[in-house]
C-alpha cells in the first residue's frame, strides 16, 4: 500500500518539472509574452512573478508531501531510485 | 558623498560580526551545538548563489537588455524540484565516500582517477576566475561611488586622509576576503572539508544582502516613485522605444537565448565549485535539502522584486543613460539623499561578494591542494616527516592565490565587460562538469576516458567560443581572431564556430561546448568499459540508496524502527537507566501502539531526539554518525559493531578520524576472525592511522604471572616487542597493568623508572604510552604504542582514543573467550547428541509378536540423555518379560549405566529363570559400581507365560505397576517388596504371581510420570493414572500411551517434561 502511493512521487516531479520547463519557454510563454499592461503592469512581468511563488509553491506541497509520507527518508529513495536507474541502465 | 574612513570602518565593524558569528558558530560545534543544523541557515548559505552580480549586475542587465537576467534565477527554481531525488543522491555518495569537492566527486566516480581530478581542478580554477575578477569588481566600485560618486572614471588607488595611507580597495578587499577564507577556511585540515563557521558567517551575509537589496528597492518604488505602476507607465512613456526590455522574444532577448540561460543557470546552480560546496559537502544532514527546495527559491523571488523597478527607475532618472546601471542600485540612494542606505547597499554587495569569494577560495583551494598539490608532495616526498603543518600552509597559500589570479583577471580584462557577462563566462564553465556528473549518477556505462575526453573538449570549446572573444573584447588580444576567425579561415570564428551564425554568444557557446563535450562523453564512454576500480565505484555513485550486497537485508532496514531499537543505541552510550528517563521523558503522554511502534512522523522526531540526546555525552557530528549508520545497519551483523561502538567511552570531541578509527576497529572485531588475526589487524589499523614505530598487545598469563606478547606491529626488538614484562611497577608495562591506568611518557629524556630508561634510551624511543586492556574493569593486559619521531604526540585526546582502542582489544578478548566457551559447549552438544542416538538405539525399536497380548511403549528422556529404561524379551519358549528401569539422574552417566543394564539382562536372559533372580543378580552385580558413583536404579520385572497367561513380577523399589482387572472392573497395584538396586548388597526380593484374563492391562511407568508438576506445584500422581486407565483400557496400548502422555503434558503445561518419562502397557486379548 504504501509503495503505491510513493511511487507516483517521482512521476509527479518529472511531470511538474516538464511542465515548468514548457511554461517558461516558446511557445507556451508567447501566449504572455505580449505588449499589454494588466493593472498597470506588463503581462510578462506580471506572469514570471505570479507564475514563480506559483511553482514554489507546489515545490512546497511537494516537500509536505515529503514529510507526510515518508518519516524514514531512505525509503522513497531506495524506491525512487529502483526506478530510475532501471530506465537508465 | 560618505567618506572614506566612515566607508571602513563600517565595513571594518560589519567584518568584526561576520567574524564574531563564525568563530561562535566553530566553537559551538566544538561544544557539540551545531548552529547552522537547521533547514533555515542551510537554505541561507544556498543564497551565496546570489553574488554581486545578483545584486548589482541583474539590475544593470535589466536596464540593458531586459527581463533575460530572470533566467539566471527561474533555471535554479526549476532544477530545486529535482533535488530531492538528485541533490540528495549526491549528498549520500558524499558523506559515504567522504568526499571533499566537485572534482573529487567526479574523479572518485571514475575510478578515482587523479588525471580527471587535475583536470576538473584547472579547468574549474580557470572558469571560476572570472567569477571572483566580478567580485572583487563589484566590491572596488561600489566603494569609488560611495565614496566619491561623481567620478565617472575608474579610481585606482584611495587616500585614508588620517594616516596618509595609499591602498587599491580591490586589492584591499581581496586581502581581507582571503583572510577570511583562511581563517575560516582552513584553521586545520579537516577530513571532511565541512566549516559550520564559515556557513554560518554565508547565512547571516545572505540575510544582510536580501534586506539591503529589498531596502533599496522599497526606497527607489515608493520613494523615489508612487509604485510599481507608476514606473511602469512613466518608463512606457518616456522610452517607448525601449519596450522589448519588458518582453522576451525581440532584440537580443531572442527565445534561444532564453531557453540557454535557464538551462546554463540551472547547471550552474548545481556544479559551480562553489555551490556544490555549500550544497553538498556543507550539508547538515539530507533532511534540509526538503525544506531549501522552496525557501531558496523564494528567497530568489524576494531578492529579484525589486530589480525591475529599480532598473527602470534608474533610467527614468538617469534619463535613459544607462551606463552605470550596474550600479543604480547604490547610486540612486547617494543621489537622493540617503547616504545610510547606500551605505547599507554597500555592506549587501559586499556581503553578497564576499561570501562567494571565501566559499569559492576554500572551495577551490581544497580541490588544489588534493588534487594537484598533494599528488606532487607525495611524489617527491620520503615519508619521514610530519606534512600537516606543510599542507595547512599551502592550502592556505592557495587561498590567497585563487583570490589574487580572480585580481590579475580584474585588473586585466574586468574594466571592459559588464558584471553580467563575466559571470556567465563562469557559468558556462561550470555547465561543462554536468555531463560527467550527472552521467555518473545515473548512467553504469559512463567510463573514465568518456568523462575526461568530454571535459578536456568541453573546456576547450568553452575558451574558444567565450574566453577569446572576451580576450579580444577587452584588447587584449587583436579582434582579427573574431572578425576573420583563427589563421583567417571564417569557419573558425570562435563566435560563428563552423558557420554557425544567428545566436547570441551565450547560445552558440552552450551549444558547442555541450556537443563536444556531451557528444564524446558518449560516443568514448559507449567505446570503452570501466576498468575495475571504476566498476567498484559504479555502484557506491549510481546504487548508492541500494547497495548491492545488502539486497537481501533491504527488507528489514526499510522496516520501521521501534522506540526500543532507539532505546538500546541510546543505552550503549549513556547507558540503560538513563537512556530510559530519557525517553519516558521525552514520550510523555505520545501514543504508542501495541507493539511499541510509533507513527511515521514520531520516528522522525525521536531519531532527531536520539541524535541530540547522543550528541550531549559524543558530540553533534559524531551522534549523527552514529544514529545514521545504526538505523541502516539494523538487522545486520553491523549492530554488533555498534555493541562495540558503544562499548568504549568516545569522547565529545573526537574528530571524524577518531571515530573512523574506533569504527574500523570495531569492525575488525566484529569480523569474526580467530582472535589473533583480529589483534593483529586491530595493531595495522592503529599504527596505520597514526604511524607508530612499534605497537604491542600483551595479555596476561595467568599461571606464570606475566604479561606475554599477543600481537605486535612494527619494528622488531627484543627489548620491546619480543620480550614479556613482570608484573612489578618497574616498569611502565607493569604500573600499568597493577593500577589498571594509563601511562603516558611524551618525552623519554624525563623518565622516572632507571630499568625502563635503560630500553627506551636504547632503542631511541622519544615518546610512549601504555593502555590497560580490561574486561569489565578488570585488567587483563597492555596496549603500548612507541613512537621514535616526535615527543609529546600522547595529547589528552589521542591518550583518550588510544585508551578506547585498548578497551575495544579487552572487547575482542572477552568475545573470543565468550566464543570459545560457546565452541566447547556446542562440542558438548554435539556428543550428546551422539549419546541420545546410542541410547534411543538401545531402546526397542517394535513390539514383538506374542499371542495374546497387545504391546506398546515409550521412552522420552528430559534431556539429551537419560537414564530410563523399557524392553521386552521374547523368550523361545515363549515367555514375555517386561522391564521398566530408572537410574537415578539424566546425565551421561545415568546413560551408561542404563546400558549396562540392559547388556547384563540381555546376557542373562536364558539362563536366569524368574524375576526375582534377575533383581538379585543385577543388585550384587552392581552393587560396588553404583555405591562408587552413589548412583542408584529402580527396576521392575515382569514375566509374563502366555500359555497359562500367569505373570510373575519382581521390583527393586520401583514404582508398583498397575493393573486393570477387567472382570472386577478395578485397578491393583503390584508392588512386591524390594529395595532399590545399589543399597544392601544381598537383599532378599519377593517375586509374586498372578493370572490374568482377557480384557486385563499392565501398566509398567517410571516416576516421571506421576511426579510431572504443575504450575501450582501438583504432582500428576497415581490416581490420576489410575483414572486414564480405568477410562482407557479398552484402547490400543500404543493410543493408550498416547492419551495418557498428552494427558501428562496437559496437566503441567509444558511440552518437555522434567524428568524421563517411560511406559509399557500391555493388554490380553483373546490368543
Amino acid at each position: 500500500m504504501k509503495t503505491e502511493r510513493k511511487l507516483p512521487l517521482k512521476d509527479a516531479w518529472v511531470i511538474w518539472f516538464i511542465l515548468g520547463v514548457v511554461m517558461i519557454n516558446y511557445p507556451f510563454l508567447h501566449i504572455f509574452n505580449k505588449d499589454i499592461l494588466v493593472f498597470g503592469i506588463p503581462l510578462t512581468i506580471l506572469y514570471f512573478y505570479i507564475g514563480w511563488p506559483v511553482s514554489i509553491f507546489v515545490i512546497y506541497l511537494f516537500s509536505i508531501y515529503l514529510v507526510r509520507h515518508s518519516p524514514e527518508h531512505d525509503a522513497p529513495g531506495n524506491d525512487q531510485d529502483n526506478n530510475s536507474h532501471g530506465g537508465a541502465a | 558623498m560618505i567618506s572614506v574612513t566612515t566607508v571602513i570602518l563600517t565595513s571594518v565593524l560589519y567584518f568584526g560580526i561576520l567574524f564574531g558569528v563564525a568563530y561562535y558558530a566553530d566553537r559551538q560545534r566544538e561544544r557539540g551545538h551545531s548552529l547552522v543544523d537547521n533547514p533555515s541557515v542551510y537554505s541561507l548559505s544556498l543564497a551565496v548563489y546570489c553574488t554581486s552580480w545578483t545584486f548589482y549586475g541583474s539590475v544593470g542587465r535589466a536596464a540593458t537588455n531586459g527581463i533575460d537576467f530572470l533566467a539566471i534565477y527561474l533555471g535554479p527554481t526549476l532544477i530545486a524540484f529535482s533535488w530531492w531525488f538528485l541533490l540528495r543522491k549526491m549528498v549520500r555518495i558524499s558523506k559515504e565516500q567522504n568526499i571533499t569537492s566537485i572534482a573529487d566527486f567526479i574523479s572518485s566516480r571514475y575510478g578515482k582517477s587523479p588525471l580527471l581530478g587535475a583536470v576538473v581542478t584547472v579547468f574549474a580554477v580557470i572558469g571560476i576566475m572570472p567569477y571572483i575578477a566580478l567580485q572583487l569588481k563589484a566590491v572596488s566600485r561600489t566603494f569609488d561611488l560611495l565614496v566619491s560618486p561623481l567620478a565617472t572614471v575608474n579610481i585606482r588607488m584611495h587616500v585614508l586622509p588620517k594616516f596618509d595611507l595609499h591602498f587599491d580597495s580591490a586589492l584591499v578587499v581581496a586581502l581581507i576576503l582571503g583572510i577570511f577564507g583562511i581563517i575560516f577556511g582552513a584553521r586545520h585540515l579537516d577530513a571532511s572539508e565541512r566549516h559550520e563557521g564559515l556557513v554560518a558567517a554565508i547565512a547571516l551575509e545572505s540575510v544582510v544582502k536580501i534586506i539591503a537589496f529589498v531596502a533599496a528597492g522599497i526606497f527607489v518604488t515608493y520613494g523615489l516613485f508612487d509604485g510599481f505602476t507608476e514606473i511602469f507607465h512613466d518608463f512606457l512613456i518616456r522610452f517607448p522605444e525601449r519596450r522589448h526590455l519588458l518582453m522576451l522574444g525581440s532584440g537580443e532577448n531572442t527565445y534561444a537565448h532564453w531557453l540557454s540561460m535557464t538551462f546554463i543557470s540551472m547547471m550552474a546552480i548545481m556544479f559551480l565549485p562553489r555551490q556544490f560546496h555549500i550544497m553538498v559537502i556543507e550539508n547538515c544532514r539530507e533532511d534540509h535539502i526538503r525544506s531549501a527546495m522552496w525557501r531558496f527559491p523564494a528567497y530568489m523571488v524576494v531578492i529579484n522584486l525589486f530589480v525591475i523597478p529599480i532598473a527602470l527607475g534608474g533610467l527614468l532618472l538617469a534619463n535613459g543613460d544607462s551606463y552605470n546601471a550596474d550600479f543604480f542600485v547604490i547610486t540612486l540612494p547617494l543621489q537622493y539623499g540617503q547616504p545610510w542606505l547606500a551605505l547599507l547597499v554597500f555592506l549587501g554587495g559586499f556581503s553578497a561578494s564576499a561570501g562567494m569569494v571565501m566559499v569559492s577560495s576554500v572551495a577551490l583551494s581544497t580541490m588544489i591542494l588534493n588534487h594537484l598539490l598533494i599528488p606532487i608532495i607525495l611524489k617527491f616526498h620520503t615519508g619521514a616527516n610530519e606534512l600537516s603543518g606543510l599542507l595547512l600552509n599551502l592550502k592556505r597559500l592557495c587561498i590567497l592565490a585563487v583570490i589574487f589570479l580572480g585580481y590579475v583577471y580584474y585588473r586585466l580584462l574586468g574594466e571592459s565587460a559588464a558584471l553580467v557577462n563575466i559571470g556567465l563566462i563562469s557559468f558556462v564553465a561550470a555547465t561543462q562538469f554536468a555531463p560527467a556528473v550527472i552521467g555518473g549518477l545515473y548512467w553504469r556505462q559512463a567510463t573514465r576516458r568518456g568523462a575526461t575526453v568530454g571535459l578536456v573538449l568541453g573546456f576547450f570549446m568553452w575558451f574558444y567560443t567565450l574566453l577569446i572573444p572576451s580576450f579580444v573584447q577587452s584588447g587584449w588580444i587583436s579582434p582579427g581572431i573574431v572578425q576573420e576567425g583563427l589563421w583567417g579561415l571564417a569557419l573558425l570564428k570562435p563566435t560563428q564556430l563552423f558557420g554557425l551564425s544567428g545566436f547570441d554568444v551565450w547560445t552558440h557557446a552552450l551549444f558547442w561546448t555541450m556537443f563536444v563535450n556531451l557528444g564524446s562523453y558518449l560516443a568514448i564512454s559507449l567505446l570503452t568499459s570501466p576498468s575495475k576500480e571504476e566498476r567498484e565505484q559504479i555502484g557506491k555513485f549510481v546504487d548508492v540508496f541500494n547497495p548491492a550486497p545488502l539486497k537481501a537485508e533491504r527488507t528489514r532496514i526499510s522496516k520501521a524502527p521501534t522506540i526500543m531499537e532507539f532505546v538500546d543505541l541510546m543505552a550503549k552510550f549513556i547507558g540503560i537507566k538513563q537512556a530510559h528517563t530519557a525517553i519516558s521523558e521525552y514520550m510523555g503522554n505520545r501514543e504508542i501502539d501495541e507493539k511499541g511502534g510509533l507513527s511515521e512522523n514520531d520516528i522522525l522526531k525521536l531519531k532527531r531526539f536520539t541524535e541530540l540526546t547522543l550528541a550531549g555525552s559524543v558530540g553533534a557530528a559524531p551522534a549523527r554518525i552514529i544514529v545514521d549508520k545504526y538505523l541502516s545497519a539494523r538487522g545486520s551483523h553491523m549492530e554488533d559493531v555498534f555493541d562495540l561502538f558503544g562499548s568504549v567511552n568516545i569522547s565529545r570531541t573526537a574528530s571524524r578520524e577518531q571515530l573512523s578509527v574506533l569504527y574500523d576497529a570495531a569492525r575488525t572485531i566484529a569480523s569474526g576472525n580467530d582472535l589473533q588475526s583480529i589483534l593483529d589487524a586491530l595493531l595495522e589499523v592503529f599504527t596505520d592511522q597514526f604511524k607508530f614505530d612499534l605497537c604491542v598487545i600483551r595479555i596476561l598469563d595467568e599461571d606464570r604471572q606475566t604479561l606475554t606478547v599477543r600481537s605486535q606491529r612494527g619494528m622488531s626488538s627484543e627489548h620491546f616487542g619480543e620480550s614479556e614484562r613482570d608484573l612489578t611497577s618497574e616498569t611502565f608495562i607493569g604500573e600499568t597493568f597493577l593500577t589498571n591506568s594509563v601511562s603516558v611518557v611524551n618525552d623519554s629524556d624525563v623518565i622516572s623508572k632507571p630499568t625502563t630508561a635503560q630500553i627506551i634510551h636504547r632503542e631511541k624511543i622519544l615518546s610512549f604510552a601504555h593502555a590497560p586492556i580490561s574486561i569489565e574493569g578488570q585488567p587483563i593486559g597492555v596496549l603500548s604504542a612507541f613512537s621514535r619521531t616526535a615527543k609529546g604526540i600522547f595529547t589528552k585526546e589521542f591518550v583518550e582514543l588510544f585508551t578506547s582502542l585498548a578497551g575495544m582489544v579487552g572487547v575482542a578478548w572477552r568475545n573470543a573467550q565468550q566464543t570459545e566457551h560457546l565452541i566447547r559447549a556446542r562440542e558438548q552438544q554435539r556428543e550428546l547428541a551422539i549419546a541420545k542416538d546410542i541410547q534411543l538405539s538401545l531402546l526397542p525399536t517394535s513390539t514383538p509378536e506374542v499371542p495374546g497380548v497387545a504391546l506398546g511403549g515409550i521412552c522420552i528422556p528430559a534431556q539429551e540423555v537419560g537414564g530410563d529404561y523399557y524392553d521386552y524379551l521374547h523368550h523361545e519358549d515363549g515367555r514375555l518379560d517386561l522391564v521398566i528401569a530408572d537410574v537415578s539422574g539424566h546425565n551421561v552417566g545415568a546413560a551408561l549405566l542404563m546400558a549396562e543394564t540392559r547388556t547384563l539382562i540381555r546376557s542373562r536372559k536364558g539362563h536366569l529363570n524368574n524375576p526375582q533372580e534377575i533383581i538379585r543378580e543385577l543388585n550384587q552385580f552392581f552393587y560396588e559400581d553404583l555405591t562408587r558413583a552413589e548412583l542408584f536404579i529402580t527396576l521392575f520385572y515382569l514375566q509374563f507365560c502366555p500359555e497359562t497367561r500367569q505373570i510373575t513380577f519382581a521390583s527393586a523399589g520401583h514404582s508398583p505397576t498397575l493393573l486393570w482387572q477387567s472382570k472386577l472392573k478395578k485397578c491393583i497395584r503390584l508392588d512386591p517388596e524390594g529395595l532399590i538396586i545399589g543399597v544392601k548388597e544381598d537383599f532378599p526380593y519377593e517375586q509374586e504371581s498372578l493370572k490374568l484374563v482377557d480384557g486385563d492391562v499392565l501398566l509398567l511407568y517410571t516416576d516421571g510420570v506421576i511426579e510431572a508438576e504443575n504450575d501450582m506445584n501438583e504432582l500428576f500422581g497415581e490416581d490420576r493414572l489410575v483414572l486414564l486407565l480405568e477410562e482407557h483400557n479398552k484402547l490400543p496400548p500404543q493410543d493408550m500411551i498416547d492419551h495418557i502422555i498428552e494427558q501428562v503434558r496437559l496437566f503441567s503445561g509444558h511440552r518437555s517434561f522434567k524428568d524421563d518419562v517411560s511406559l509399557i502397557v500391555m493388554q490380553v486379548k483373546q490368543p
